[in-house]
Order: C-alpha cells, then sequence, then structure tokens
C-alpha cells in the first residue's frame, strides 16, 4: 500500500490551453463532448490507401506540433497570468520519434524568448499515460513544495508513421467508430491535440487573485507486471493507482461522482479498465458515471492523458458529463453506468481521470472542482 | 529541479562491460538494438541485486522503472517512416516496440516489479557511463512520492553509428 508524505501545498490548475479536432480553445471541445458528437473524419492529411482504417479526429489546419504547442502554452500562461516565469519548470510530453528532440528545443527556445520561461525541463515519452504522469509529478513537486509552479504541456499530431504502426498492430477501429466500453467495439481511432496546464500551489494562486479552474486533489502510478503491451485482465494494478490518487486526497470511493476512463475502444483494454472500476468502486460502480471522451475526440496518446484533465476540469466547471459515444449495446463483461445521452447533468466535488499505456503503465488523477 | 530527498545505490549494471561484443538478442523485439540494450543493462542490474541463485521471478516489488533516452529508439521510429512512407505494411512487431514502455513491460513482467512505468528524454545529456542528473532527481521524486519503494533507473542511448558503440547504465535506488 502508498505511503504519502504529508502535504505541503495543496496543487490547483490556474492556467489551461487546448486545441483539438473539436475546435481551438475549451468550449468547442466541451460542446462536443457534452453532446457526444465524435470529430472523426476521413483522413486526407496522408495516404490511408494501404490501411485497414481511414479516419482520425484531425485539426483541419495543422499547424506545426511545436507551434501547436507553443500556442496553448501561451493561452494557458495567459490564463494563469503568474507575476515570474523563470523558476517555472516546463514538462513536455511527446512522442519518442526522430523529430522529438527538434520538437522540445524548439518549444524550449520560443518559451525562453516569448515568456521568460527557463525551457523545457523534461521531456516524457511514456505513450499514453506520458503527459498523466507529467501532470502527476507536477502535483507531487507542488505539493511536496518543492516547486510553487509547474507548467505541463503535451502534443500529438497524427503523421503517417503512427498511423501505420497502429494500423500493423490491428489497433485501429476497422469500423471508423471508438465505441468505448460498447458490444461490437473493434479498437481505437487516433486523434489530435496539444494542451497545456498551469500547475501551482493554491496559496500562491489565492495571494494574486488567480482563477482556480480546478485541484489536483490525488495522483497515482502504477505497473501491470504482466505483459509488454496487453493490459492485466484483472485491472488490479489500474485500480491500485486509482486507490493511491484516492488516498492522498482523503475521498472515499463514494465520493467520486464522475471517471473520465481511458476507454480506448479496445476489446481487452476496455475490459481490463471495467474491471479496475469495479475493484476500486466496488457496489458504488453502478451509481458511477462512467465515459471515455476518446469517443468524440480520438486518442491523442502522449497528450491523452493531458486533453482528457481538461475535459474533466470542464465537466466539473459546467456539471455536464461527456458522452460515451459510438455505443452499439451492452457489454456484459463491462457493467458500467456510461453516460450515453447528453446533456446530462450532474454536479460532483471529485472526477477520476484514468489512462493506461504499453509496457502495463497506469495513472491516475483525481481531480475536485474549485 | 531539486528534489532533496536522499537515496542509495543497492546495484548497478550496463552495457559494454569488459569482455562484452554482440549484444544479446531479446525474443519478440526485432529491427533495433534500442530494446536489447535496454534489456541487458536493467537485467544486469537486478541480477545483482536478487543474487546469483535465486530464480527469476521473484516475489513482487513495488519498483518502478525509470528510462532515461535522449535518443529514445531511433532505428524502430526510422523503419516505421521508412514502411509508411513506402505505403507499404509495417511489421506488426514494430508496433509493439514503437514506444520506450513496451521493453520496460517486458522487464517489469519478467522481474515482477509493479512500481510506475515512466519513459523520459533528458533534455541535458547524460555523462558517458552515468545516469542523467535529470532522471536521478525523478527517481528521487518518485521514491519520495510514495507510489514505489524502489526506482530501477535504466540511461540507454543508441547512436546508429559503428564507431561509437550503444550503451546502457542501470541502477537501482532506493530511499538512503
Amino acid at each position: 500500500m502508498s505511503s504519502h508524505a504529508p502535504p505541503r501545498a495543496r496543487p490547483v490548475v490556474t492556467g489551461l490551453g487546448v486545441r483539438s479536432a473539436c475546435g481551438h480553445g475549451i468550449d468547442p471541445l466541451a460542446a462536443a463532448v457534452g453532446l457526444g458528437t465524435p470529430a472523426f473524419d476521413t483522413v486526407t492529411r496522408f495516404d490511408t490507401g494501404g490501411r485497414r482504417t481511414h479516419r482520425a479526429a484531425l485539426l483541419p489546419d495543422p499547424p506545426q506540433l511545436a507551434d501547436a504547442v507553443l500556442d496553448v502554452i501561451d493561452e494557458a500562461w495567459r490564463q494563469a497570468d503568474p507575476e515570474d516565469a523563470d523558476t517555472t519548470p516546463l514538462l513536455l510530453a511527446l512522442h519518442s520519434d526522430l523529430n522529438t528532440r527538434a520538437v522540445a528545443d524548439r518549444v524550449g527556445e520560443a518559451t525562453s524568448t516569448r515568456r521568460g520561461l527557463g525551457g523545457v525541463t523534461r521531456v516524457y515519452t511514456g505513450a499514453c499515460v506520458a503527459s498523466g504522469t507529467a501532470v502527476a509529478d507536477a502535483a507531487a513537486l507542488v505539493s511536496a513544495g518543492h516547486r510553487s509552479r509547474v507548467l505541463v504541456a503535451a502534443g500529438h499530431l497524427v503523421g503517417p508513421g503512427v498511423f501505420a504502426a497502429f494500423d500493423a498492430g490491428r489497433a485501429l477501429a476497422r469500423d471508423g467508430s471508438l465505441r468505448p466500453f460498447s458490444a461490437g467495439r473493434t479498437g481505437t481511432l487516433l486523434g489530435d491535440a496539444a494542451v497545456a496546464v498551469v500547475i501551482e500551489d493554491e496559496a500562491a494562486a489565492e495571494r494574486r487573485g488567480a482563477p482556480v479552474l480546478a485541484r489536483i486533489a490525488g495522483w497515482g502510478r502504477s505497473g501491470d507486471a504482466h505483459h509488454v503491451c496487453r493490459p492485466a485482465p484483472d485491472g488490479r494494478a489500474l485500480a491500485l493507482a486509482a486507490e493511491s490518487a484516492l488516498a492522498r486526497a482523503g475521498v472515499a470511493p463514494e465520493e467520486v461522482g464522475y471517471v473520465n476512463a481511458g476507454g480506448t475502444g479496445s476489446p481487452l483494454a476496455d475490459r481490463a479498465e471495467a474491471a479496475a472500476l469495479h475493484r476500486t468502486f466496488g457496489r458504488h460502480t453502478g451509481r458511477l458515471p462512467v465515459s471515455s471522451s476518446k469517443s468524440v475526440h480520438g486518442h491523442a496518446l502522449e497528450a491523452s492523458a493531458l486533453l482528457e484533465l481538461a475535459v474533466t476540469i470542464s465537466a466539473l466547471s459546467s456539471g455536464l458529463l461527456p458522452v460515451n459515444a459510438g455505443w452499439l449495446g451492452p457489454d456484459p463483461d463491462c457493467g458500467l453506468d456510461l453516460v450515453l445521452e447528453g446533456p446530462r447533468e450532474a454536479h460532483p466535488r471529485y472526477a477520476l481521470s484514468l489512462n493506461s499505456a504499453f509496457g502495463g503503465a497506469n495513472t491516475a488523477l483525481l481531480v475536485a472542482a474549485p | 529541479m531539486t528534489t532533496a530527498t536522499a537515496v542509495r545505490v543497492l546495484a548497478r549494471g550496463g552495457w559494454p562491460e569488459p569482455g562484452d561484443t554482440e549484444l544479446p538478442p531479446l525474443a519478440g523485439f526485432t529491427a533495433s538494438s534500442f530494446s536489447p540494450l535496454v534489456a541487458v543493462a536493467a537485467e544486469r542490474c537486478l541480477r545483482t541485486h536478487l543474487g546469483p541463485d535465486r530464480p527469476v521471478p521473484p516475489a513482487p516489488t513495488r519498483t518502478a522503472l525509470l528510462l532515461a533516452s535522449s535518443s529514445g529508439d531511433r532505428a524502430t521510429a526510422r523503419a516505421i517512416d521508412t514502411a509508411a512512407a513506402s505505403g507499404g505494411r509495417v511489421p506488426p512487431l514494430l508496433f509493439f516496440q514503437s514506444n520506450p514502455n513496451a521493453v520496460l513491460g517486458h522487464l517489469a513482467a519478467r522481474w515482477q516489479l509493479t512500481g510506475p512505468v515512466v519513459a523520459v528524454a533528458p533534455t541535458t545529456p547524460a555523462v558517458p557511463g552515468e545516469l542523467p542528473v535529470d532522471a536521478l532527481e525523478l527517481a528521487a521524486l518518485l521514491l519520495a512520492d510514495g507510489d514505489a519503494d524502489q526506482v530501477l533507473v535504466i540511461s540507454a542511448e543508441q547512436t546508429e553509428d559503428r564507431r561509437c558503440p550503444d550503451r546502457a547504465v542501470a541502477a537501482l535506488l532506493a530511499r538512503a
């Protein structure tokens, strides 16, 4: 069982910048997930002729990846409006490929010039939990009093290489729809995203009257110790990450009122995640609204956890739960209270955002309404 | 970033070590030296800590895996890009190893390591044969934050240059 150090500060989110296939900013994304309107379309960015699937959720006029990341950093930084920048670490999540270093260098140079930040501190490349891990580490740094503020950013634009690799692994939905936890689901669909958040000490935010969008109440990370890429079917390790997040916050499972699931649409991974939710929430699972907003904005890989954190923060703020789109019918192996129609109004105090990745990596972020 | 948590080294391993010639292959991984490189350094470290006669897998431990690599798996990335550009099919094994987490999953399953699984690219290169300072700081943060009792840090750099061999170093860390 985890033994968490007593917190010296409470980490809160004071700035948020988002680009997704749903549009620029949080509002179009919130509207799309609130109504369950998927952003998938036929891919024309590159040739998909030799692939089994031809759909993804893409920005209409994609900028260079570094520019997309810089845009959302500017948006988040303007909203938080801190007085000093140079001591703020920048944790950046990117796909590991031949361009990773060049993108990180460009983001680092531009943020130094434009915002006086000290450059990129660290690049997280750990697949679908990369940005979730970065958020957990940022919260840990603030909570322990090591830093008063941390900037976390992530970006992923769908390219021909990743698309071809996911196609080769038969990970993409053959029918062109991402149907998390649904009967008849056939896989995931990729999506573009760039997201940035400013996470800082609540006391520092209050002192300068900064807007508090949400509080990062808890976080947890764990590993399946099961397989190179397949999830452990019993969901035990993902449940441990969720339980670590709850324990850190001192929050009981019954106090959680919404789960933004990782829900990739993978037959195996969704079943394992459902098992993890039953382990964590027990009888409360039957009354716990769950959805995977990937069914609307697609799977943004290294940026996915940060994109879904943005969706979760928005849901807590608006009182409108994201819809689990693409639903065909129940999978008896999942047994969740899915949000199937929108708008669905609810005002939970706490929401949990989960993600899992290759290597059996799991992250859980517990978000509290401000 | 300073996290001010003292750590101690329980064991070390690396590649190459004196007498090493050919990197041992790793079943299930192809077309690149990166995952075998990570695996051999990690396994040497874990075997040193476990002792030569104890069976694998050992009992599960809350050990985090932290892979730090500025290069990443360049050979796999290049093979995927080349296949995609030709319009042909990417070999399915390349999908599985397309992310540095994959070899960490292999190690976690074989050695029953149930802690966080983390992959990073340090922005400041490590001194050859040493662990990057940033990776040590992140390991200290993971230990202090409570999701792991130990951290296996692996630093691996793939050069794609015959004159300059791939190098990896691993260390198993715990709180001092």
